[in-house]
């Protein structure tokens, strides 16, 4: 038995596909980056100003390219029906190593906590860095921490569902009634006055949207690591 | 020595080949390794080199946040902020898409006990 490895076929050719293909993308990327980017962003940081939101991501994402954020939301709904479809239900939960006294007191300690932050985070999102995806995501996590330390623990499936439905439903009725009031899918129906700019009740609809689709995030972020976790144990 | 790193040029460049050397290490797991989570793995870390190559060229230190404070009124020298959301929507469709893909291979792995795409022969009588 020889010490030295030898390498396979397939190491040798894919670096080497690999290493033709990036560096061919690596000289047209460098040589056609330009000196200076036209920004598409300017206009619409110019028409920011005009809907009363301090920050610019946020007015984006929501308001100019609310329909696309619509529809991922709902790739995510499918992602998520997808993974709770797939994972067979006959499984139990078998984690082999119980959580002491300590985990299970902090994570307990601590799951009120990272809920508030991801509140906040999707309460402030017109404001701050942040907005309800990345609230959903923190609230997931929290969602996490118990689901890994309490063996037991569940999430309750009709709230879930009762927080998803709830969530998508007034989403496509705040855009229809934007669409009656003002002849625009999700127009900004609700008083916006620049002058509040960088209150907590500004900006209209942005920040009611943003915190619906943290609502829908956190849930099905929940269900995916709760399907995950319960379902994927047990082979 | 470092001037150099300060010019905003050269933090183009390096952006563009630190992502492109990731983009490498993800392509070449893609390419050669055999097992599910592994090839998942690499395409998560392909979309990370491509939201850093998209995210680093659009910085520039003397650009604020695109977001408007008492202090900060001044559009003009803003950040861009559409690759920021692009960006933002490309990170939660691939985190979608990783999670749907490793419960198929879970599930796969757990009706025939396979981990590897050369052994997966289901289809082929």
């Amino acid at each position: 038995m020889s010490i030295k490895r030898t390498l396979p076929t397939s190491t040798i050719s894919g670096f080497t596909l690999s290493a033709v293909l990036i560096l061919t993308f690596l000289k047209i990327l460098l040589e056609n980056l330009p000196s200076s980017i036209h920004r598409a962003g300017d206009e619409l940081l110019k028409l920011n100003t005009q809907e009363g939101v301090a920050n610019a991501v946020t007015t984006v994402v929501v308001y100019f390219r609310g329909f696309d954020t619509l529809g991922e939301i709902a790739v995510l709904f499918i992602a998520s029906l997808g993974i709770g479809l797939m994972l067979s239900e006959n499984s139990q939960c078998e984690i082999k190593a119980e959580s002491n006294f300590m985990l299970k007191t902090a994570s307990t300690l601590l799951f009120p906590i990272i809920t508030l932050y991801g509140v906040y985070v999707m309460i402030y999102g017109h404001l701050s860095p942040g907005g309800g995806f990345q609230g959903g995501v923190i609230i997931a996590s929290a969602v996490l921490l118990l689901l890994i330390s309490h063996k037991d623990f569940e999430v309750p499936h009709s709230v879930i569902v009762l927080l998803e439905t709830l969530a998508g439903v007034s989403y496509v009725l705040i855009g229809l009634i934007g669409l009656f009031t003002l002849d625009i899918f999700l127009g900004n129906f609700l008083p916006h006055d620049v002058a509040q700019m960088g209150m907590l009740v500004s900006g209209g609809i942005i920040p009611i949207i943003y915190i619906i689709v943290g609502v829908k995030v956190g849930s099905e972020m929940s269900m995916i690591v709760q399907n995950l976790i319960k379902r994927g144990e047990n082979v | 020595m470092f001037e150099y790193l300060n010019q905003a040029e050269s933090i183009k460049n390096i952006v563009t080949i630190g992502s492109m050397v990731l983009l490498f290490i993800g392509l070449f797991g893609l390419l050669t390794q055999k097992h599910f989570i592994k090839i998942f793995i690499s395409i998560a870390i392909m979309e990370t080199a491509i939201f850093l190559f998209f995210i680093g060229n659009i910085f520039n230190k003397n650009f604020t946040a695109p977001i408007i404070n008492d202090g900060f009124k001044n559009v003009a020298i803003m950040n861009d902020p559409i690759p920021h959301a692009m960006i933002l929507t490309a990170i939660v469709i691939g985190m979608a898409v990783l999670a749907l893909g490793v419960s198929f291979a879970i599930e796969y792995y757990k009706l025939t006990g396979n981990t590897e795409i050369d052994k997966m022969n289901e289809m082929r009588h």
